[in-house]
Formats: C-alpha cells, structure tokens, sequence
C-alpha cells in the first residue's frame, strides 16, 4: 500500500519538475536548480516562479480533487459512469462564470460566480432528491442528471446571445483551462484538508460501495455516511471547476485506472487518486502549453486525448 | 548662442529624464522612463498601427493573423490573440506591450500589469481614434515626426470626404459581417462610420449591439438599396448569393450586392481611408444603377 502510494508520489515529482523545465522557453536542469534556490536570471526566475509554478501546482491540485471527487460519486452512486459532474455540478459553475463573464466582471468575481454557481447546483440537487418520499442513490443520480440538462440549456442559450468577442473566453472555460488559475493555495488546501478527513471513512466507504443493505448490517449508519460523501464531493468538484473551469475526463478515468492497476479498496484508491489525479493534468498542461507553442491548447482536450486510450488499454489488460 | 547652448543641454538632460507618457483608450496614463525599443503587439490591428505609426522596425513580436505590412509576416509570433503564449512573450523582455480593450482575455493582461510589463490599451472605436492613437503610439516609440505625419493624412482625407458626401444623395445600406449566423453592424462600429461618411443609411443602425445577429427576414423587411460585405480582395466570393432567391430585394433587382476588401475595412487603422474611398465609389455605382 505504501510502496504504491511512493511510487505515485515520486511520478507526481518528476511530472511537476518536468513541468517547470518545460515551455515555450526551455530550462536546463541546471538553471531550474539555480532558480530553485532563489538565485539564476531574472528572466528565468519570472518565468519558473511567476508564471510555471502557479500553473503547475494549480493543474495538480485541481486534477487531484476531480479525481478524489470522482471516486467519492462512484462509490455514492454505485455508478462505474459516475464522474464529477454528472450532477450537474460544473453546470452550475459554468452558468455562474458565464454570467460574470456577460457581466464584465474581473476573474476573481468571475471565479466567486462559479464557486456560488456550483455551490447553488449542490444545494439544488440536495434539496430536490431529499424531497418527500423514499431517497436512494438512483433518485439522487436522477435528479442530478435531469439538473445538470437543465443547466446544460442555459449554457447554450447564454452562449447563443453573447457578443462574438466574449466567446473564445466563454468557449476556452467551458473545455477547462488552467492558464487563468490565480492562485493554487485555496485548491491545494482544499485537496489536503479532504484527503485527511476522508481517510478515516474509507474503510466504512469500502462497506458502502458493496452496498447499503451491507453497511448497514455491519453497523454502518447509511444515510449520514453519504450525505456526508456528496457534500465533500461537490466541495472538491466546486473547487476544481472555480479554479480551472470543467476539465472533463479526469474525474471518471482517474479512479477507474487506479481499481484496475490497484484494486478496489477505498483507503488506496482516495489518496493515490488524489496523486495520479494531479500527475495527469500536469502532463497534460505541459503539453497543452508546448505541443503547438506559441498556441495554447486549453487542458481539457489534452485530459481526454491522453485519458481514452489510456483507460481502453489498461481495460484490455485486466480482461 | 548660450540661448542655443542652453537650450541644447536642456534636450539633453529632458531626453534623460522625462518620461514619455500618453493616455491609453482604457483611461490609464503610461509613462515610460524612455521611448520604447522593444515593442509587443497583441492583435493585427495593434501591428498595422505600429508600423503606420513609423515603429514597425520596433516590434519584435506579433499574434497570428498579423498580415499587413508584408513585413509583419516575419516577426515572430506569441500566440493568438485570444490566448498569449505568456512565456514567449516575456522572453523576449518587451519594454511596451500594446494590448486590445476587448480582444485580449483580462486574466492575462491583469498578470502583465502585475509582472509590471508597461502595457497600452487601445481600441480605436472612431476615425478621431485612429488619428489619435497613431499620435499617441508614434510618442511611445519616439517617432512622432512619422506618427503625427500619418495621423494627420488620414485625418484630412477623412474630412476632404466627410467633405465630399456631405450632400450626397442617401443610400440605404445592409453590411453583411457574417453569413451564418448572420451579422451586421451598429452606427458605433467604424464600418457603421464609414457608411454613413460615404452617405449610406445603415439599416440597422440603431441596433442596441455593436455587432448584433440578425434574422434573414429582418433584412426583407428592412429591402435595403445595397448589400454590402467584405471579401478577399473586394472580389465577389458567392458570399451574398443567398440574397438573389428574393428578386424582389431592391438590393438584388437593382443588381447592388457588392464587396470591398475585407483586410481593409475590418481594422481600425489608417487603411480605413482607403476603405472608406472604396465604399463610397461603390455606393456611387449603387446610385447609378
């Protein structure tokens, strides 16, 4: 169990380093080093310090809570499709920064709107599903999956009726970009603070994913259990989305490759998802930012290139 | 001679120690503490306005799509307007970045303003505006003699025709931006200016949005004189041929669907005059007909 966590740990390092190296300007390991220790061309230590590094640590943190939050709704919803937003969450968000973005509004404002819109869509999706009546997971996922069309509307007719110049901003949002991150801290505060109150639940999550009838017979109290797991869920995907738009795809194969190579049981698969998670989009900013520089690829495209035949390849291996 | 004596050591000590300032179209004053030898120009029109302006051999970088001057074409690029490669563009330590108000995304211009990047926003929405801001970009880089040259070309030309169609019979005029979805433009727009410069009554001018989208019955209903959009060269690209299903559109009995050069008229930079003296004879033709 350790000696994977390591592993993982030690990728996740090589992958951030390499993203520091890396970019339209390229910098040798030794002046990475140079710069590592507060020291190397003004030049090089404004392009590591003030534009890589926050990019870098705000990609991993914002794939680690995607992935994290990912395996937290496959286990809720009993669901192998389940990824974060499949409640509808990123709608909310989406809706919410658009609006911001109509509105003329700053990128922290903008950023502010979509944590309120996620937060809202939360909310919503809660408060519908609890309604009267009986409550299971399928109740919870449809009432999700009918808001998130909702909002999924909205997204388009927002779009149909903003003027063109607001689009490419609106359009890169939308497919998730990490190069409008302002800060990395709040994500990565955010990623640790969860992964250590998640920990001590894992083992009763590992009951709940065999089924509720199960964990309640093992002594395991249900309900609270999951509405804790989808509050803590849509915290990490609320913000994600608010610091780096919807990134699709990390949050439904991140989980699902680390059960295939690791097996299932929850006290790994939380924190290694948090590290392969992060390691991920890190590649895939690097080379969103590189591969046909001085154009910059919005990450979501690369997260899906790089995730698909990933994913089919480990899937073909387990059969 | 002392007078000229000290009037020399005054240029020299000022040319030391005063800054360069001018105001830039988003209100902010810039002072630079020297006239700029290191520019960066972040939309074509930034580009073509920095060469108008006597800089170009002063740009060393340009965003895609800056095709004019020729020369322009050379200069390395720094990604699209829409996105900036951040890293290349500070690589190559700009003493002045030319940023677009509304094209460029907020997100990065903010970060270059924290970087303390010296940057300079415009967006020339009237033919007063492009005078201007050559002006004021010709004071940046020091090169006023040529800056205020061309400033003052345009300018008069612009007038000598304001001059020209000040009477001039009116025409009712639809500019076809976009065919699908289809767009047009407001009175505000510089293309909305040109119009109504050579005498033509933009039938969508009171149009809240600068460029709003409109309905292909909205036009009927409007049966302008002239359809007019831009095109590759000015030359007819099937671009309006839609519009020859409604033979009874004025526009279309009359035979009035025409093109100018699209790189002409589609930037805010002194190559509106020309534009303007291409739509005006086209719509002398449309008179005509």
């Amino acid at each position: 169990m350790t000696r994977s966590l390591s592993g993982l740990a030690a990728i996740a390092l090589i992958a951030v380093l390499l993203a520091l190296a890396i970019g339209s300007v390229t910098i040798l390991s030794l002046e990475l080093w140079q710069v590592i220790q507060g020291e190397g061309s003004a030049l090089n230590r404004t392009l590591i310090v003030d534009l890589r590094l926050p990019r870098t640590l705000a990609a991993f943190a914002t794939g680690g809570l995607l992935a994290v939050a990912g395996a937290l709704m496959q286990v809720l919803l009993r669901n192998p499709l389940a990824d974060p937003y499949i409640l509808g969450l990123s709608g909310g968000a989406a809706v919410g920064a658009l609006l911001a973005m109509l509105a003329g509004l700053g990128t922290l404002l903008i950023s502010g709107s979509a944590f309120a819109g996620a937060m809202l869509a939360t909310f919503l999706v809660f408060g519908l599903a609890h309604g009267t009546g009986s409550w299971t997971p399928t109740r919870l996922l449809l009432t999700g999956v009918v808001v998130a069309a909702g909002w999924g509307a909205v997204i388009t007719l927002m779009l149909a009726v903003s003027p063109a110049d607001q689009l490419p901003g609106m359009l890169y949002w939308l497919m998730g970009d990490v190069s409008y991150a302002r800060t990395p801290w709040p994500a990565l505060v955010v990623l640790g603070v969860s992964i250590v109150l998640i920990m001590p639940l894992a083992r009763n999550l590992n009951v709940l994913a065999r089924g509720p009838m199960q964990a309640a017979a093992l002594g395991v109290s249900v309900r609270p259990l999951e509405w804790a797991v989808y509050l803590l869920a849509s915290l990490l995907t609320a913000t994600a989305v608010t610091t780096a738009g919807s990134v699709g795809f990390v949050g439904l194969i991140v989980p699902h490759m680390l059960r295939l190579v690791l097996g299932n049981d929850q006290r790994i698969i939380l924190p290694a998802s948090a590290l392969a998670g992060g390691t991920l989009l890190v590649l895939a900013d690097t080379l969103a930012r590189t591969v046909i520089a001085p154009e910059q690829l919005p990450v979501g495209v690369i997260t899906a290139l790089l995730g698909v035949p990933m994913f089919l390849y480990l899937l073909h291996r387990s059969r | 001679m002392i007078y000229r004596v000290f009037l020399l050591f005054f240029a020299l000590v000022s040319s030391v120690f005063a800054d360069v300032c001018a105001t830039d179209d988003a209100g902010h004053v810039l002072c630079l503490p020297t006239v700029a030898q290191r520019i960066v120009a972040l939309s074509p029109g930034a580009t073509e306005l920095m060469f108008a302006a006597g800089a170009g051999n002063k740009v060393v970088a340009v965003v895609d799509y800056s095709d004019y001057p020729p020369a322009a074409l050379n200069l390395p690029s720094v990604g699209n307007y829409t996105r900036i490669d951040m890293e290349a563009l500070l690589a190559l330590r700009p003493d002045l970045v030319i940023t677009w108000v509304t094209g460029n995304p907020p997100a990065q211009v903010e970060l270059l303003k924290a970087l303390d990047v010296p940057q300079f926003a415009i967006e020339p929405r009237t033919f007063e505006g492009v005078s201007s801001v050559l002006e004021r970009l010709s004071t940046l880089a020091g090169t006023e003699q040529q800056g205020f040259a061309e400033a003052e070309r345009f300018h008069a030309g612009i007038a000598a025709l304001s001059e020209q169609y000040r009477n001039a019979e009116p025409v009712s005029v639809f500019y076809q931006v976009w065919a699908q979805p289809l767009m047009t433009i407001n009175n505000d727009h510089l293309i909305g200016k040109v119009l109504q410069l050579c005498g033509g009554v933009n039938v969508f001018g009171d149009m809240p949005r600068l460029v709003p989208r409109i309905s292909a019955e909205a036009v009927l209903e409007a049966d302008p004189l002239v359809i007019l959009t831009g095109s590759v060269g000015g030359v007819s690209d099937g671009q309006l041929d839609r519009w020859k299903n409604y033979s009874r559109l004025k526009a279309v009995a009359r035979n009035n669907l025409l093109f100018v050069p699209a790189s002409l008229i589609s930037r805010p930079t002194p190559r509106l005059l020309e534009a303007s003296k291409y739509v005006c004879q086209k719509l002398d033709i449309a008179r005509e007909h």
